[in-house]
Order: C-alpha cells, then sequence, then structure tokens
C-alpha cells in the first residue's frame, strides 16, 4: 500500500500504467478520427471528383485531452486510491498504544493489528517513541512497567501480539499507565474491544479510570467496534429433551441481530447449523440444536458462524452428552395407573438429559445404550442374562430397581445377595418409623450429593451380610442397610436400588435427590468415571484467542477438582479440554464472561470505529467521472460524424443513459408474487364466475357484463352468489379457483403455449368445467362451419378434450335448475356441446361445454341493468331463456349430476305404483 | 375506404406489413395528390378551352385573321359585330405517367422532409387526378395496363404505386416502355440520378418515337447542396459503391459544376425534342411544382391540337 498523507494507493504498481499515457497521446494524434458515414444517392456524380486535400482531419485537441484524462482516470480508479482522513495522528509527544487483546480481539484481530501498525507508521514518520500496553498477556507473571520502543520495535512487538482466550484486565493495565511517567504530554490511542468489565454498584468501572488515566496523558483517542460488530459469546448450553441449547449474549442491545450457530464433532465434520434471532431489546438469545440424539452426542463443539473468538467457541465432553437410556418395567398390572408406575418416574427424572427408550430387553440392547433400568424384573431368562453381561462388560451400566416381583424371587444379576426366605423386610411394623437416609460416603458415586432427611424409605430388600458389602455400598439408611449397591464389573456397573423407582415403597422418588442421583448413575456410563471430579485435571487442549483448539498452553495449571463455575479463566486455566483423553473435561470461557458494553462519556475524547468505513474509496467515485467522460467523449464523437442533428438528440441520449440506469435498479420487484398472492385471496373468499380475456376489449367487456348479470340473475334465484366476474389471462393466473371458465373465441385468439395447454388440462382433469362460445350461430350456415368453431378447432388441439355429443333430451344441463328443450343465447338454434356421460368421471359434469348463440351477450347488462345487445329474434322470452341456461349451466357446474336422478324419476313413479 | 391493395402471395412478412403500413397511409397520400390537383384545377381551369369537338364552347367576336367559314351568321345577325363560334376542345389524349421508385429516390436528408420517392407519387397521382378530371386516358409507363380514363383508373394507378414504393426497391433505374402511340405524352417523374449515357440514349428513344415529353427532376436539398464536412465515407443507394472523401466540403464546388452539368443537359435535351423540364426540390412545396408542369402540358396538348 502506497500512501501519501491520507492517500493511498491499495494497488500502487498500476500507476505504472500512467508512464504510457504521452504514448496515448501520440497514438490518438496519429489515427484520424473514423470518418462519418453518410448515405448519398448522388454519388454517382461525387466519383472521379478531384479531390485537392487529401490531409485528414485532425482530432481536435480539446477531444485528446479528455480521452487521455479519461485513460488517467481509469489507471487512477485501477490504482484503487483510498482517502482515510482519520490516518492521521494528533497531538504530541510519545504514542501509547493501548490495545485490547482479550477474547473478543480474535474476530477482526487483522484489523486491530493493522490500525495498530498504521499508527505506529504514523508516528515513525513523525519520529515518536511508542508504547504499548496491552489489557491481556500470556504469563502469569506480573506486568513489566512500560518501556519506550522505536517503531522497528513496535513493529515486531505488535506482530507477535495475538488475542488471548479470556477476558482482559484493564486494572493490570491501569497500573501500568499509571506507574508511567512521561515528561511531557503524549498521544495514547486505546485500540478497545467495546466491552468494559461490569461495573459494581457501587464504583466507577475499572474501563472508565483507564479512560480517565489514558485522557490525562494528553490526547487520547479511542478506537473501538461499533455496537453491531462487538463479537457474541455463548454462554450457555444445555443438553435438554427436545436438543442441545444454546444461549448466545452480546453486549449491546437496540437492534436485531441474526446469529447462526455450527455444530461440529471432534473431527470438525459439520454436523448441524442453527440460527437465532437477537430481539431488538434483548441481550441474550437461544437456538436449540434438535438433530437425533445420537448425533448430537458427537457435537464435539458449538461456534457462532463467521466469528473467530474463544468466546463464540463452546467446546463439549460427554459428561454433557445426552445418553441413550433404556427402560424395562415389570409392573405390567399399573397400565390403567400409569401415573402411579415405575416407568413414570424414572422417565420424568431421566427425560430432561436422556433419551429414554423402552421397550424388551433384546430390543433395547440391540442399539448403542449407555444405561438401562429394570425396573422391578425379577427373573431374567438365561439368555437375557447372558447377553446383560456381555453389555455391562463392555460399558454398560445396569440399573435395578427392586420391587414386589424382585423380592419374591430373583435371579443372580445382582451386585449384592439378597436375602432368602425372610428376604422381604418391611412394613411399618418393623420400624418405630420410616428410616432416613444417611450422608453419602465419600467414596460413593454419589458423594456431594445431599440426602434430604426428608426422604423415608418403608420398604426395601435386604442384603446379605459379606464382607464387601460395605465397598459395595454406595447409599445407606440411617441404621446403616444398603439402599443403593453397586458393583463394577468388566468396563460397566451394575448397581441395585433396594426399594422401588416409584413413590411406593419409599418417598425417595418424590425427592430432587432421586433425579441427582439418577444423573449420576448415567455419568458414570461410557467412560465418565467418579475419576474426572476427583483429582485435579491437567490441561490437554487449549483454545487460543481464535478459537481454535491447539496444544495445551504452557502457562496453564492442573484444573482442580469441585465446582468449574468458579475458575475464572485466565493464563492459568485457559479455555479448552482437561483430563485424560479417555475422560476429558470441557472448560469453556463463556460461562465466566459477563462484559457491559463500554461507551465513553468523557468530553475530549476522540472516538473512532475499526476497519475501511471511515475510509473514503475513491476509486468508484473514479470511475464514476471516467464513465461520465466516456458517455461525454461518445457524444462528441456522435457529433463529429454528423449523427447529432441538434440539441434534442443529446438530450435524448442523456434521458435514455439516465432511464436506463434507474430501470436497472428498480428492475427485480417483488410486486408479482404479492400481486400472484392477492389473486388468489380475491378469487377464493367467494366463488367467481370467470371468463378468459381475448384481448379484445369490447369481447371481454362482453363477457364481464353477461358475466355480472348472469350472477345477478344466480343471486336473484337461486343460493348461489357469486362475487364479480374475474377475467384470466390464461397464460398466467391460475384456474384452479374457478369452477366456471367461459371462453369466448375470437379471430385473435393466439395459439396456446404448452404450460398454459398443461394447465387446462390439469383443470379439466381435476373437475373444472370450460364453456367454449363459438359466438358464431350467425355466420355458420347449414352444414357450414363459422370463424369461432375453426378458432375452437385450433386452440383445442392438445387439450384433453373427451368425445363430445349434442346434449341429449334428458341430459342434467336440460333439467338443472329450469326445465329446457334448448339453449338460446344471442342467437338460437346453435348446438351445445357436452362430454359423453359418465357418471364416474368428475361427478358425471361435462369438463367441456361448447355452444355457439354468444351467450354473454345475451347476459349482458350494463351499469343500469338494462340489457347491451339486442337478441336475434327480439323477445324477452328469447332473454328469459338465455339466462335460464346460464341458471342451469352454473347449477350444473357447481352441483352435478344432483338431478340426475330426475332421469329415472319416471322409472321411479313407476316402481312406486306397484 | 375499400382499397386495400391484394396481399402479396409472398409469405414474407416483413415485407407484407411494410405494404400494410404503407397501404394505410393510402388515403392520406391521396388526399394529398387531390389538395395539390385541386389548387392546380382551380389555377387553369382544367381541359375547358377552345378546341376541335363537337360541343358549343363560346361565341368570340371575329377578330382579323380568322377563317370566314368560322363566322355563324345567326348570331352575327343579331347584333352589329361578326362572331365567330367556338366549340370545347375534346381530342382525349393518353398520357403515360412514370414516377421513380428506384432505391435513390428513397431518400430523404433529414427527418423532416418527404422521401423523394413520396414526393413523386404525390405529384403522379396529383397529377393522374387532374388527368382524370380532364378526361385524358392515364396509364403508368412501366406497367402492361392500357390508358384508361375514370377515377376506378386514377385508384388503380395509386394502388400500383403505392405496392412499387413499398416493395424491394430494385437498381433497375430506367423503365422499358411499351410501344407507344405517336402524339402520346409521358411524364417522368425522377431524380435521374443514373448513368448520363443510357439515360440520354433512353430518353433519346423516346423521343424519337415522336412521343411528347416532360421531364420533372426531383433532388432532395442536400443532393444540391452536399452540405457535408470533414472526412466523410459515402455510400450509394444502389450498391454503387463507398466513397472515402477526407474533407466533404472541399468538393462542394466541383459537385455543383457536376449537377449543373446534368440539368443542362436534360435541359438542352429537353428544348430540343420539345419537351419540357423541371426541377423540384423536396424542401419546396409541391404545388407551384405540379401548377408549372401541368401549365406545360397543358400547353403542349393545346398545341397540337
Amino acid at each position: 500500500m502506497l500512501t501519501f498523507g491520507t492517500l493511498s494507493f491499495a494497488v500502487p504498481w498500476l500507476l505504472v500504467a500512467l508512464a504510457s499515457l504521452p504514448v496515448l497521446w501520440w497514438l490518438l494524434r496519429a489515427v484520424p478520427p473514423a470518418p462519418s458515414r453518410v448515405v448519398f444517392p448522388a454519388i454517382r456524380l461525387l466519383f472521379g471528383l478531384p479531390q485537392s486535400e487529401e490531409t485528414p482531419h485532425r482530432t481536435p485537441w480539446w477531444l485528446l485531452a479528455l480521452r487521455l484524462l479519461l485513460a488517467a482516470l481509469v489507471i487512477l480508479a485501477l490504482a484503487h486510491p483510498v482517502l482515510d482522513p482519520g490516518r492521521l495522528l494528533r497531538g504530541s509527544g510519545p504514542l501509547l498504544l493501548a490495545i485490547d487483546n482479550d477474547w473478543s480481539a480474535g474476530d477482526h484481530w487483522d484489523i486491530r493489528r493493522e490500525t495498530a501498525l498504521a499508527l505506529i507508521d504514523e508516528a515513525d514518520r513523525e519520529s515518536r517513541a511508542v508504547y504499548i500496553a496491552t489489557s491481556t498477556q500470556a504469563e502469569t507473571t506480573t506486568r513489566q512497567p512500560l518501556r519506550p520502543l522505536s517503531a522497528a520495535e513496535a513493529r515486531d512487538r505488535i506482530r507477535g501480539l495475538t488475542p488471548l482466550p479470556w477476558a482482559g484486565n484493564h486494572a493490570a493495565l491501569l497500573e501500568q499507565i499509571e506507574a508511567l511517567d512521561l515528561p511531557g504530554s503524549a498521544t495514547a490511542v486505546w485500540l478497545g474491544s467495546g466491552m468494559a468489565e461490569p461495573e459494581a454498584a457501587a464504583q466507577e468501572s475499572r474501563s472508565r479510570i483507564l479512560e480517565a488515566a489514558l485522557q490525562r496523558l494528553g490526547a487520547l483517542r479511542i478506537i473501538q467496534p461499533a455496537p453491531s460488530e462487538i463479537p457474541l459469546y455463548l454462554s450457555e448450553s444445555e443438553n435438554a429433551a427436545d436438543g442441545l441449547r444454546l444461549q448466545v449474549t452480546r453486549v449491546s442491545r437496540g437492534f436485531e441481530q441474526p446469529v447462526a450457530l455450527v455444530a461440529s464433532d471432534d473431527a470438525g465434520r459439520l454436523l448441524a447449523r442453527e440460527t437465532a434471532n437477537f430481539p431488538e431489546n434483548a441481550l441474550t438469545t437461544e437456538a436449540t440444536i434438535t438433530i437425533p440424539s445420537e448425533v448430537r452426542n458427537r457435537i464435539a463443539r458449538v461456534v457462532i458462524e463467521d466469528t473467530s473468538s474463544a468466546g463464540a467457541t463452546m467446546l463439549f465432553d460427554e459428561s454433557s452428552r445426552r445418553r441413550p437410556v433404556g427402560l424395562v418395567s415389570g409392573d405390567i398390572a399399573q397400565v390403567d395407573q400409569p401415573l402411579l408406575g415405575n416407568a413414570f418416574y424414572i422417565n420424568r427424572a431421566l427425560e430432561p438429559f436422556a433419551d429414554i427408550r423402552t421397550g424388551t430387553i433384546a430390543e433395547l440392547l440391540e442399539r448403542r445404550l449407555a444405561v438401562l433400568f429394570l425396573s422391578d424384573i425379577g427373573n431374567l431368562t438365561d439368555t437375557e442374562i447372558e447377553s446383560l453381561n456381555r453389555w455391562i462388560a463392555a460399558g454398560g451400566v445396569l440399573v435395578r430397581f427392586a420391587g414386589p416381583n424382585l423380592a419374591e424371587g430373583s435371579d443372580e444379576l445382582l451386585p449384592v445377595a439378597l436375602r432368602r426366605g425372610g428376604r422381604v423386610f418391611g412394613g411399618v411394623m418393623s420400624w418405630e418409623r420410616p428410616a432416613t437416609m444417611a450422608p453419602f460416603d465419600e467414596t460413593s458415586p454419589f458423594a456431594g450429593l445431599i440426602a434430604s432427611d426428608e426422604i423415608l424409605v418403608q420398604r426395601q430388600v435386604l442384603a446379605q451380610p459379606s464382607p464387601e458389602l460395605a465397598g459395595k455400598t454406595w447409599a445407606r439408611l440411617n441404621d446403616g442397610t444398603p439402599l443403593v449397591t453397586g458393583e463394577k464389573r468388566g468396563e460397566g456397573w451394575l448397581v441395585l436400588y433396594h426399594t422401588t423407582a416409584n413413590a411406593e415403597w419409599s418417598s425417595l422418588a418424590l425427592s430432587g435427590t432421586y433425579v441427582d442421583m439418577l444423573r449420576r448413575l448415567i455419568a458414570l456410563s461410557q467412560g465418565v468415571s467418579t475419576e474426572a471430579t476427583t483429582g485435579p485435571l491437567p490441561p490437554l487442549s487449549n483454545l487460543d484467542g481464535f478459537g481454535r483448539l491447539s496444544d495445551a498452553r504452557t502457562t496453564a495449571r492442573p484444573l482442580p477438582a469441585g465446582d468449574l463455575a468458579e475458575i475464572i479463566p485466565g493464563p492459568a486455566a485457559p479455555p479448552g479440554f482437561y483430563g485424560t483423553p479417555e475422560s476429558r473435561l470441557a472448560f469453556n470461557l463463556g460461562p465466566s464472561l459477563s462484559p457491559v458494553v463500554f461507551e465513553s462519556r468523557a468530553p475530549g475524547v476522540e472516538l473512532a470505529s475499526y476497519g475501511p468505513s471511515e475510509q473514503i474509496d475513491l476509486r468508484v467515485w473514479l470511475l464514476v467521472a471516467a464513465f461520465a467522460l466516456l458517455l461525454v467523449d461518445f457524444l462528441i464523437s456522435l457529433g463529429l460524424r454528423g449523427h447529432l442533428p441538434g440539441r434534442h438528440a443529446a438530450t435524448a441520449a442523456a434521458l435514455c443513459v439516465a432511464l436506463l440506469g434507474a430501470s436497472a435498479l428498480l428492475a427485480p420487484s417483488p410486486a408479482q408474487a404479492q400481486s400472484s398472492d392477492l389473486f388468489a385471496l380475491e378469487a377464493t373468499e367467494q366463488t367467481h364466475l370467470a371468463y378468459v380475456l381475448t384481448g379484445d376489449t369490447k369481447i371481454d367487456e362482453t363477457s364481464r357484463a353477461g358475466l355480472s348479470g348472469l350472477g345477478q340473475i344466480l343471486s336473484r334465484r337461486t343460493s348461489i352468489e357469486p362475487g364479480a366476474p374475474i377475467g384470466l389471462d390464461i397464460e398466467r393466473d391460475e384456474l384452479a379457483f374457478f369452477p366456471l371458465i367461459y371462453w369466448p373465441m375470437t379471430d385473435r385468439q393466439n395459439p396456446l403455449s404448452d404450460d398454459a395447454r398443461s394447465r387446462i388440462n390439469q383443470f379439466l382433469r381435476n373437475g373444472g368445467t370450460i364453456i367454449f362460445d363459438t359466438r358464431d350461430q350467425s355466420l355458420s350456415g347449414i352444414g357450414g362451419v363459422g370463424p369461432g368453431t375453426r378458432t375452437l378447432r385450433g386452440l383445442v388441439e392438445g387439450l384433453d378434450i373427451p368425445a363430445l355429443i349434442e346434449v341429449p333430451q334428458d341430459h342434467v344441463l336440460t333439467k338443472a335448475f329450469y326445465l329446457l328443450q334448448d339453449f338460446p343465447g344471442r342467437w338460437v338454434g346453435g348446438q351445445v356441446w357436452v362430454q359423453q356421460a359418465d357418471e364416474r368421471v368428475n361427478d358425471g359434469v361435462s369438463s367441456v361445454i361448447i355452444g355457439s348463440n354468444d351467450y354473454a351477450a345475451a347476459w349482458a347488462i350494463d351499469v343500469d341493468g338494462r340489457p347491451m345487445f339486442p337478441l336475434v329474434t327480439g323477445s324477452a322470452r328469447q332473454r328469459e331463456l338465455a339466462f335460464r341456461f346460464g341458471v342451469n349451466l352454473v347449477m350444473y357446474a357447481l352441483t352435478g349430476n344432483y338431478k340426475a336422478d330426475q332421469v329415472h324419476v319416471d322409472e321411479i313413479l313407476e316402481r312406486l305404483g306397484q | 375506404m375499400s382499397i386495400i391493395p391484394d396481399t402479396p402471395t409472398t409469405s414474407d412478412s416483413p415485407a407484407r406489413a411494410q405494404g400494410e403500413a404503407i397501404a394505410a397511409s393510402f388515403p392520406p397520400l391521396l388526399v394529398a395528390a387531390d389538395r395539390v390537383a385541386s389548387t392546380v384545377a382551380q389555377g387553369v381551369h382544367g381541359r375547358r378551352r377552345v378546341g376541335q369537338g363537337e360541343t358549343f364552347w363560346q361565341y368570340r367576336r371575329f377578330e382579323f385573321g380568322d377563317s370566314p367559314q368560322q363566322i355563324d351568321w345567326r348570331r352575327s345577325a343579331r347584333s352589329d359585330h361578326l362572331y365567330v363560334r367556338q366549340t370545347e376542345w375534346e381530342a382525349a389524349q393518353s398520357v403515360w405517367l412514370w414516377p421513380d421508385v428506384s432505391a435513390s429516390m428513397r431518400y430523404h436528408s433529414n427527418r423532416n422532409l418527404p422521401e423523394k420517392q413520396e414526393r413523386a407519387a404525390v405529384l403522379t397521382l396529383a397529377l393522374a387526378s387532374l388527368l382524370t378530371r380532364g378526361g385524358e386516358r392515364i396509364a403508368l409507363l412501366d406497367k402492361p395496363e392500357p390508358p384508361a380514363t375514370g377515377r376506378a383508373v386514377l385508384d388503380r394507378i395509386a394502388m400500383s404505386v403505392m405496392r412499387d414504393m413499398s416493395r424491394e426497391p430494385d437498381n433497375e433505374e430506367l423503365p422499358v416502355p411499351p410501344p407507344l402511340p405517336r402524339y402520346s405524352t409521358v411524364v417522368l417523374i425522377s431524380d435521374f440520378l443514373v448513368e448520363e449515357e443510357k439515360l440520354l440514349e433512353f430518353l433519346g428513344r423516346l423521343a424519337a418515337r415522336g412521343v411528347r415529353g416532360h421531364l420533372l427532376q426531383i433532388l432532395d436539398p442536400s443532393e444540391v447542396s452536399l452540405p457535408f464536412r470533414g472526412r466523410t465515407q459515402f455510400r450509394g443507394l444502389e450498391s454503387e459503391g463507398d466513397l472515402l472523401v477526407g474533407r466533404a466540403e472541399a468538393l462542394r464546388e466541383s459537385y455543383r459544376e457536376r449537377l449543373e452539368h446534368l440539368q443542362s443537359e436534360l435541359r438542352i435535351f429537353a428544348r430540343r425534342a420539345q419537351w419540357t423540364y423541371a426541377c423540384h426540390h423536396t424542401d419546396a412545396r409541391p404545388e407551384p411544382a405540379m401548377l408549372s408542369l401541368f401549365t406545360n402540358m397543358a400547353e403542349t396538348l393545346h398545341a397540337r391540337s
């Protein structure tokens, strides 16, 4: 990038092309202008005339200059000049750069670094010293005092700087600044992240104090991203029943913001993508990734799309994965009381964090299963025991609940032997009062859970006393009898609850402890052992400032066991995976973050934002200027060649260009889609009669008036109340909304396009009716064929028109509403053709009716309700009959063969008579 | 009007469309021709002049040089003067018209000017209209139909001219005339921008048959003044070829001399053959041209009688 003060060129080497301008000048001068071409009839008289001066016309100097300017503009535009008034450094004294290189810097680190380098360049030009202070540092050691750097050192320092995957420490930065002892004033530039550390209620935030401290040095400019550019972060995740629920948080509100989350597995394969949107005034939004649980369990990380920061990355370890859990319940008797059943309790307890499948043991074991609950299953078959044993050895966790069935007699697949004979110890009589639970042992998988003393156990199965019983006991009652026993077998576990899964024997199932215990059991499965929480976890791999997973940082210490929420990510505890490759623990940055937006309120602080938004890109303007000059040149050349007769042509050309530009801008408009929806709405809110627009305004008006006249008659005399008739463009409009379409034939009828033809066929096949009116009864002589018929013949090629017959005497059309024998329109005598009756197809309604009597003209009435056209006989009776035919026609199209029974009325009466 | 040209049998639809477009302009053209004709008719009173015929025309005072046989004694007896009885001239002549419709006639230098062929058509039809009013028999020189008179022939001629105008122009500049009867009249309306030898030979052949002729040269103003400037490439309309000129304005004088030479050749020919020659520019109104042409015709027709 070549820079002259505030002007810089992105592609400076192209400026070399400016050297070619003199060559262009020479070329343009040497080549004569193109001749104007003239058509001239008297050319014969010109042939052989002596041409005294053959010296070519020179291109005028001002046109040459114009063209050179044009070329220069294009070259300059290609060199991509950028005017950046913000580059200039104000103030005096050394430059102090305070850089936020916390997690949020990862997103646009390049820009932040470029900005810093540009500032250092500027300081270098003015020979100022540079101080660089960062908000985070990679080392755990205390910070060194700031020292002045030369420009080269500063550049190296900036190039070596990377964003770090934890929150910034403005307090430490502040200390460094305050320790600085500068002789005179300095210029401070804070390359901020736009975020401040959360303000405590009473005291001023450290970020604000830092701002004040920086301002005291001299001039302060704060460069920070616009509120909409401040990175988002993933603050929470929950493996819920309906999917992996993730919470995305931002620091500034007041605008809507879409966000997309991408989930991928260990190998980086994309598993799912989910979008969410921040409502205008919300700081958080949630997205739920709903994919099958097997796939969901493979999710190793979720990242906010198009970002690269540690906060926007959330890692997932095995503990958060939803595990498939099988459930087999023995209490068939309780099918009629499902809410009291064992299965119901287990279901409700596990559903939020596991996938529960039910079925037989064999069925369940066919698929991958982490934990299997057997509730009150007394005796397993040998094959079941064998397959269960194999499954446990491979890592399965089998949890059995006691119950009446188990108490009656059980198989051997238990962690402890149960007492036989009087094995069942229970009943209120045996205790003075029901037993409560003792606190869990430290060695128990349930360690850390609180055994509520509200839990009362009334019945239980008792274990045979044995030396190892104590080691197998995971939970016990206050009197020492085991309540939950477990045993590791192979890779898996075998666990027995000595009470029922429901509230019948104990109130354990009613307490929260029940749920927590079941969760612990599920966490046991598939390689996540209790060891994970017992000792310090060594760092396995850590996120870097860009959200990439890489080797553990050298500063990272083992993570102490315990509540991860209390550990604040920092140099000693960078986010990432901890533990061993087999059982790792995800430690995420997001949950610990709680930044707020930082808005400078101090007067005199110059605010700016990152990125090229502030820069003025001159390329576009140069290109526009070049284009305008090109246009001028074009017009001038035209004028020189004599193609521009006057001023009008020039203005016309300019107008054309303007119009072209405007139309190009306006061309794609969504109006059509909207109008088609509106059309569908209008056509379906009411029943409408429809006619086909022929393009002949007079005929279209007649059709419209005819159908609206018929509509009035229908509303007056029948229960059909059609809306205003709708004219259809047969090539474009949807036909399916209309039961009956009137189609007058004109000689201007264009052949149908294939698309229209297929849509008409579709319409006819699915129960639509079209009445073709050839309107040529007056023109066709005896046996002759009128023009409308000819048009129709041409039109129906390619349409699915069935075999047609003249309307028979007893056709439904003759009795659908009125009894009719002939069907006059404006003319009389024309035949009406219908499809051969087939009761099975389309309810016996002919899909095509062809007449020639110009019906619309007979029906047409004007706005005053008077007929618009005289009829051929002139009698009122004919018009009445025409309307009756119309009524019959609409009835026929709408009601089908309902009146066809009338055909058989004679026969029916005859039968009744007998 | 029922004048719709028979649709050509060719399926070439652009040509047909053009034909129809021109046919649509036919009534205006005929009206324009009629308008030109009527102004002229009022000016010269058409054919109503003394000549050989049966119908009584007028009595005139005997003048010196009149033949004594012409004296109408019955009229003269009623007064003190001698009167001569004159009959109306009734000799019908056949007039052959030729409007040039070659490619070079389809030219106007400015959109506001009519094409040369349009002006030629208007003048031809106006002349035809005038002639039919006077009872002359008219025909087109390059068409086989024999001369006839009446409104019908006017329509036929109009239609024929229209059709020629709408047709693709040919480069055949000069017609092959049918065998013309002696003493018939030809009217040639053209720009006469053909090779000079061919033109004079064609005219000479006509004159040799004893045919009277009238030449009306129609020129576009730009063909008179050669207004072009600068480097110019000229192109003919009848595939004569191109001509590239460095400075068009330098040719202006010599071009004008050439044109005047052509015109004087035509004028000399006309004088020798007792024909008439006139030149008309399309930027002028057609009526004066029509008037002078018709007056010339009337004089020669009369002179012959």
